[in-house]
């Protein structure tokens, strides 16, 4: 028997157009990812993968103009992280700590909350200094993201309608409040297709709890599961049902896949239904995934500088925090395995991380959160750059809204420690993939309350990342029930300012 | 503002009419689109027009702006589209090989093929017939037994006979349930953010698989889940049935507006009604009118005040099992009980009376402590707490409940003279969480400082009373009744754990206190704990009793009745005073502490509930949502449809409801209904629908690949069936009587089951579904239907399928959802870990994959990774992808896993004298046939292999095997099994429905 999985024997069954013409045929080519890639690595496919010719639906497309964002690894930062307390001082605020705002400014605003008759405005404990060559100011709790600042490009004016937590999170990720629609990841996929031969498109990196939106933030909604983000994990096998089951020999498991394909070859042959081809092909590469996955996940092959400089291995400090302990590793880990899956040609990498909502306990549960994240993050963007990878990779930090100019004086509790949930005014940055470093987009008033300059709503920030990649987010369209769908749904503008 | 419908291009948008015939220079219109106002251009985005565009415009507006007649959007909404025209009935029609005709759906099929000089497939061996009508009708693969006795059935019609014995199989109702259930978007948690689990949403998928099963007739099915709650004397499982829209999602998330959610209940009942029975994008009309079809959002929130009208209620709602159980036990237990509750009532009306007289001659009445009941003048809190006055003199808080709270009681006149106490009692009661007394969730108050004052018209402050020493009947550990006098409001009176029952605290002046008529007595309960430990119902009284003032006594009327003579007491008196002295009574204590004790004997009723609709009364007004705003009111509409359908009929003299709108949809003359349904079911027996567009029927949808076929299916859906005696359904014409013999073409009259039966015995449905090389260019998607379709099989089906090839399958029916293994850390990824998977034991592990527990923020992995619908919204059909995560599930997923193990063990238990009839029976369990000799070589070596392999290692040989440990002896014969059944379960053909 050969020792190579049959693949090549494959293609000794036709010539390479009945191969093209059953790739054609088939409906649902989902499977088809494998197929095309093994051919490609056949070298029978190689640069004539275009979207007219191959109906692999990975399968790498042009881009509707050039451009230079190729990856994306977007930190979702679940809860809505206080954009007052780390990205946009407000020395005004400070002053006028422990007064009422003016009840026309709170009268048609709605809170989770908070009680509007006897909310004061809070102010912020953090010192802001001025970083980089662009003296962007950024807070004393992200010191190590401060030595990227002029990589950063800070949007201070970003604002939302969605109020709670999971329907902000859907017009986030994937641009409406209803269920169903697909995620940024899902929608990049459908548009490019992904570069990586052995693993999925679009990658989720999870660590602590879950978040409230589950997996809707990362579903592909209306448009083939192909595009869903598949979920790596943190403990134990990083792909589900990646690992063999016990007593399950690699030698066993290899010669399993071989006859299994045989025989589903021998069936092929008999009913002559290209699907089978594509269950071949995704057996094949489900065999090659249980390779690829384990090597991906293996860090040691790191140098021990470079997992110091994310953080691996460090303490975490003893303090209950949401979601427990274990956190600091498993992020410093999901930044180190973002930049090795772009490596590997993974077009998305979402990174998710919970336990930003700090209506009260907001000084220490940030302070946790920040030194969870800000030196992995920041390591992360330097390591990009110094191999040449943040020039085609994009980095986004986001949340689905920010938090509010007033404490929580939530009923119940004694004393005011958090802020609630803030659609107007919040602050988000993006960096790499053709982002113009080192500048400030947006500005909100004195304490914070609203936008006052270049508002940048989700749907722009959505248009914007599109472009990022060569999209035209007017054109990247999707027809379900009747109507073309985007992921803007029916507004967004491109920030040119944000671009390079 | 549109300016592709007519109505809506003279109406203007929301700066008013954007035109006026003949006056170009005073249009909005012009302004914005000549630029002539530099803050609003249009079109917004993209190119804008030209000089000369504008000068068009310029001059269609001057020259009256006349909007062509019978163009698009001309305000006329009959239009020409296919699917709005009524359903016809054509005759099937005349064909060249009559022998490839079983029925009439074969005529339109061959019509089509023979026009392309095509002949369609033979039929399919009957393995593999008996193989596809098992998986269509039951989702489930035929036992080697079944095939057996089929393929040597040599009666004429063995095929229908089969076709019947499905059809009459109680899984009939999971399978075709399942279909249902998709577009019912059911699930067993509310979604969003705290997903709470709805412990009871089965009991609506129990109705679907009954009704199904039952096959209730499909205009019936329709009323009674859309409106079943309406029907004259609606029986519970009639309101069961409206659980349908009960499958919207829920938001509990902290802070949420409960109006925006209802609204977006209601918003996804109206899209998925319009989607499931008219197969219309009604939704896009929700902020504008529709763009490509005759719909306008008027119409929209006209659908919309149908349901508006809604109420969710969840019903007790025992399945008629559960109800005879408990009514038998119930009336077994009442008969136990009985003489407990006579000895009790016995008692009271002859031995009672006695006894009390006895009571009263050991009183010393003189010295009997007495409290008088104040009757406030006015009681009130801080917030918005409301007091209702109880019958005993006491007050129950109810409304708002804040965190901390200080009543204040205040009294005039009517206060005795020389009062030495006062007395607080906390009372329990029903309405109060526990119990009460307080209005914290587990019952417990704290009394932070009892204060009162007296405030005279000649003094301008009031005189604050000043205490001497309190005390309580009990007392929480570290709140003591003296904490409550004590100044600090930190601390306080109250009870843990002694809660749903009555406690008193006293509080003895240092001085009697005596006040004139105009006089006021203030009492201030200050609750200042937080967290809302406030006091829920309470009484205040007065005594006069000399120090030291004894906590309980006699009420005032009881003393009053005391001190007369039993001849001198009024009836009610002499009631009042047994009353008073039963409770204390030591044997009457017993004989009801016996009836108490066996009263915890009763059964319980059945916990089962329904989510149900209701109608609330008055009715809500619907207004159309301005730009889809639900806080942006525009004009109110009542309930109707659209204009392009049918007309709505209602009931004279009153508005329409819920029930006038499912007549509606079920209203023979509906063009849509029919044709959806019936596309839906060709879909689901072969693979791909008539019209691809399942969802979409308006003009931006697919055009039906057989028209006459679709509308036929229709026609023979909803006519009604003529008594037998007529005969035949000549009278009707079209198909003829012939359609007797060729499977009942008589009218199926909205039975579901009589049309299935009808497609499955079609020459098409039986065809063989083999791929044919000469048409792979020629029709690569099978629209033709020269052959049938051959497609990976649903993931529920698959589950089954793999449960059933290796005997781990419970098939029991219905039922609540169950939890079967899944990886561990999937239910950690919902908010914060609250949807724990505790996993089912016993036979729930191995169930129907459509009894397993669906959780929206987490579902089950197995279920997604096979394309099964994320239930959020209304799904009507499903992907059916081909991943390499799909290859990973079957082979590595801990159930899949199991059923190798099994299906492994099962080869060795039921084939032990047989090792060489081994592989080709694990072969037929999982596809349904023999290997054919090239397959049983490469099994055979695989096996050999498999065993080497396990022969070489036995602790891996072992661990494969698992538990419990099989013979040494068998060791290796039995890991080889598993690890050979292992790649049969995977075969593309045993998840392929051929």
């Amino acid at each position: 028997m050969n020792e190579r999985c049959s693949m090549t024997q494959i293609s000794q069954d036709g010539s390479v157009s009945s191969r093209r013409s059953f790739l054609a045929n088939t409906a649902n080519g989902a499977g088809m990812l494998a197929l095309a890639s093994l051919l490609r690595d056949d070298g029978l496919l190689a640069g004539e993968v275009t979207r007219e010719s191959a109906p692999n639906p990975l399968a790498p497309r042009p881009a509707h103009f050039a451009s230079k964002a190729k990856a994306c690894i977007y930190i979702y930062l679940e809860g809505a992280p206080s954009q007052i307390d780390l990205f946009d001082p407000k020395p005004k605020l400070n002053e006028l700590d422990g007064q009422a705002m003016p009840e026309s400014m709170t009268k048609n605003v709605r809170f989770a909350f908070l009680q509007k008759d006897t909310a004061r405005l809070m102010g912020c404990p953090r010192t802001f200094t001025r970083h980089g060559e662009c003296g962007m100011e950024l807070s004393d709790f992200l010191p190590h993201l401060a030595t990227c600042a002029d990589d950063l490009c800070l949007v201070r004016s970003m604002h939302t309608e969605a109020f709670n937590h999971h329907p902000g999170q859907l017009l986030l990720n994937t641009g409406s409040q209803m269920f169903g629609r697909p995620s940024i990841g899902s929608w990049l996929n459908y548009g490019l297709g992904s570069d990586s031969k052995n693993l999925p498109g679009f990658v989720v990196l999870t660590a602590g709890r879950g978040t409230s939106g589950g997996t809707s933030n990362w579903s592909s909604g209306f448009l083939p599961t192909t595009y869903q983000g598949v979920l790596f994990r943190n403990q134990g096998e990083p792909v589900l049902n990646l690992n063999n089951p016990e007593g399950v020999s690699d030698e066993l498991q290899r010669r399993s896949i071989e006859g299994l394909v045989n025989l589903n070859r021998q069936r092929l042959a008999a009913v002559n239904d290209p699907e089978i081809a594509t269950r071949i092909a995704s057996y094949e590469l489900a065999f090659r995934m249980q390779s690829a996955a384990p090597e991906l996940i293996e860090l040691s092959s790191e140098s021990e500088a470079t997992q110091q400089s994310y953080g691996l291995g460090r303490d975490e400090p003893n303090v209950k925090s949401r979601g427990g302990k274990g956190q600091f590793e498993a992020f410093a880990r999901n930044c180190l395995l973002a930049r090795r899956l772009v490596e590997r040609g993974v077009r998305f990498v979402n990174i998710v991380h919970a336990s930003w909502d700090h209506h009260s306990n907001l000084n220490d549960e940030l302070k946790h959160n920040c030194l969870m994240a800000d030196q992995p993050i920041a390591a992360m963007l330097k390591d990009l750059k110094q191999r040449g990878l943040l020039d085609t990779t994009l980095v986004v930090w986001a949340s689905e809204f920010g938090r509010t100019p007033l404490g929580e004086n939530r009923p119940g509790f004694p004393t005011v420690t958090g802020r609630d949930h803030h659609p107007f005014a919040f602050s988000l940055w993006c960096a790499g993939g053709g982002i113009k470093g080192g500048q400030v987009v947006g500005k909100t008033d004195d304490i914070g309350w609203g936008v006052v300059e270049e508002p940048v709503h989700i749907h722009d920030l959505q248009a914007t990342l599109l472009a990022l990649f060569g999209i035209n987010h007017l054109k990247l369209t999707y027809r379900f029930q009747g109507r073309d769908f985007r992921l803007t749904d029916v507004a967004g503008k491109v920030v040119d300012k944000m671009l390079t | 503002m549109r300016l592709d419908v007519h109505g809506d291009a003279v109406r203007g948008g929301d700066s008013g009419p954007a035109f006026e015939a003949g006056k170009s220079a005073d249009s909005l219109l012009i302004k914005y689109i000549a630029g002539l106002d530099p803050d609003v251009v249009m079109p917004p985005e993209g190119d804008k027009l030209s000089k000369e565009e504008v000068a068009l415009f310029r001059a269609w507006i001057d020259q009256g702006a006349k909007w062509p007649e019978g163009s698009p959007g001309d305000g006329k909404v009959n239009t020409g589209h296919w699917a709005f025209q009524p359903v016809r009935r054509p005759a099937g029609p005349a064909v060249k090989a009559e022998g490839s005709v079983r029925n009439t759906i074969d005529r339109f099929i061959v019509a089509r093929l023979e026009s392309r000089s095509i002949a369609p497939s033979p039929e399919a061996d009957r393995r593999t017939l008996i193989r596809r009508l098992k998986f269509d009708l039951l989702g489930l693969p035929p036992t080697p037994a079944e095939i057996r006795e089929f393929v040597e059935d040599t009666r004429p019609d063995a095929y229908e006979l089969l076709v019947d014995r499905f059809l009459a199989s109680p899984h009939f109702g999971e399978r075709w349930g399942r279909h249902w259930l998709d577009l019912a978007r059911y699930a067993d948690s509310d979604g969003y953010e705290k997903d709470s689990p709805r412990p009871f949403a089965w009991r609506y998928r129990n109705w679907v698989i009954d009704a199904i099963n039952n096959d209730l007739p499909f205009d019936q099915f329709t009323i009674e889940q859309l409106a079943g709650d309406l029907l004259p004397n609606a029986t519970l499982e009639q309101k069961v049935a409206t659980g349908f829209h009960r499958n919207t999602l829920t938001n509990k998330e902290g802070g949420v507006d409960q109006e925006e959610f209802r609204v977006a209940a209601v918003i996804d009942r109206v899209n998925t009604t319009s989607t499931v029975w008219l197969g219309l994008t009604l939704g896009c009309a929700q902020c504008h009118s529709h763009k490509y079809d005759p719909l306008l959002m008027h119409e929209y929130y006209g659908m919309f005040a149908f349901f508006n009208q809604g109420n969710e209620v969840d019903l007790p709602a025992p399945l008629p099992a559960e109800a005879e159980a408990y009514a038998k036990a119930k009336s077994a237990y009442d008969a136990a009980h009985a003489p407990f509750a006579t000895a009790v009532s016995e008692f009271e009306s002859t031995r009672l009376p006695e006894r009390l007289a006895a009571w009263e001659k050991t009183l010393d009445k003189s010295s009997s402590p007495t409290w008088t009941v104040l009757e406030p003048a006015s009681i009130a809190g801080t917030g918005a707490v409301k007091f209702a006055r109880q019958s005993d003199g006491s007050y129950l808080a109810t409304g708002e409940n804040k965190p901390a709270e200080t009543y204040t009681l205040q009294f005039q006149g009517g206060v005795p003279k020389g009062i030495t106490a006062l007395r607080i009692e906390v009372l329990p009661d029903a309405a109060l969480p526990a119990k009460g007394p307080g209005r914290v969730a587990h019952g417990n108050f704290v009394l932070s400082e009892f204060r009162a004052s007296v405030s005279s018209p000649a003094a301008a402050d009031p005189r604050p009373i000043e205490w001497g020493v309190a005390s309580a009947d009990y007392s929480q550990d570290q709140f003591p009744a003296t904490a409550a006098i004590d100044g600090d409001t930190k601390s306080g009176w109250a009870v843990a754990p002694q809660f749903g029952q009555r406690h008193v605290a006293v509080f003895e002046m240092k001085t009697d206190l005596n006040i004139a008529e105009d006089e006021i007595l203030t009492i201030v309960l200050d609750q200042q704990h937080g967290l809302q430990h406030t006091i829920g119902r309470l009484r205040l009284s007065a005594t006069t009793m000399p120090r030291p003032v004894q906590l309980e006594g006699f009420p005032a009327d009881v003393a009053q009745a005391l001190a007369k003579t039993y001849e001198q007491r009024t009836l009610a008196e002499q009631k009042k005073l047994l009353a008073h002295y039963a409770p204390l009574d030591t044997e009457l204590a017993k004989l009801r502490q016996d009836e108490a004790e066996h009263a915890k004997q009763a059964p319980r009723p059945p916990a089962t509930q329904a989510q149900t609709l209701a109608e609330i009364s008055p009715p809500r007004a619907t207004h159309i949502h301005v730009r889809g705003d639900f806080l942006r009111k525009g004009e109110e509409v009542q309930p109707h449809t659209p204009a392009v359908l049918h007309p709505f009929r209602g009931a004279a003299g009153r508005t329409g409801n819920r029930l006038d709108l499912a007549r509606w949809l079920v209203d023979p003359a509906n063009p849509l209904t029919a044709r959806v349904t019936m596309n839906r079911v060709w879909k689901n027996l072969f693979g791909q629908p008539l019209v691809t567009s399942v969802d979409d029927f308006g003009t931006r949808g697919e055009k039906p690949s057989h028209p006459d076929l679709l509308d036929w299916l229709a026609a023979e859906f909803v006519s009604p069936s003529p008594p037998l005696s007529k005969g035949g359904a000549g009278a009707r014409g079209g198909v003829g009587t012939a359609g007797n013999d060729r499977g009942g073409e008589v009218g199926a009259n909205w039975s579901v089951k009589r049309m299935i039966r009808l497609i499955v015995r079609s020459a098409t449905y039986r065809q063989s579904s083999q791929p044919r090389s000469e048409l792979a260019e020629r029709d690569p998607r099978n629209v033709w239907l020269a052959r049938q379709g051959r497609f990976r099989v649903e993931a529920e089906v698959l589950r089954d399928a793999c449960l059933a090839a290796s005997g781990l399958l419970t098939p029991t029916v219905g039922g609540p959802s169950v939890r079967p293994k899944q990886p561990a850390g999937i239910s950690e990824l919902t908010y914060a870990g609250s949807a724990r998977w505790v996993e089912s034991t016993g036979p729930d592990r191995y169930r129907r994959g459509l009894y397993t527990w669906f959780q929206r923020t987490s579902p089950y992995p197995m279920l997604m990774t096979f394309d099964a619908p994320e239930s959020n919204v209304t799904c009507t059909r499903r992907d059916r992808s081909n991943t390499p995560l799909q290859a990973l599930t079957l082979l590595n997923d801990p159930v899949f896993h199991e059923c190798s193990q099994a299906l492994g063990r099962r080869m060795i238990a039921e084939r032990a004298g047989d090792p060489a009839g081994r592989v080709a029976f694990a072969f037929e369990l999982c596809v349904g046939r023999p290997p054919g000799d090239a397959e049983a070589q490469e099994l055979g070596r695989l096996y050999a292999e498999f065993r080497a392999l396990a022969e070489a290692d036995l602790g891996a040989a072992g661990k494969l095997a698992g538990e419990p440990k099989p013979a040494e002896a068998d060791l290796a014969n039995t890991a080889a099994a598993i690890a050979l059944a292992r790649i049969l379960l995977n075969l593309d053909e045993t998840v392929t429905r051929e």
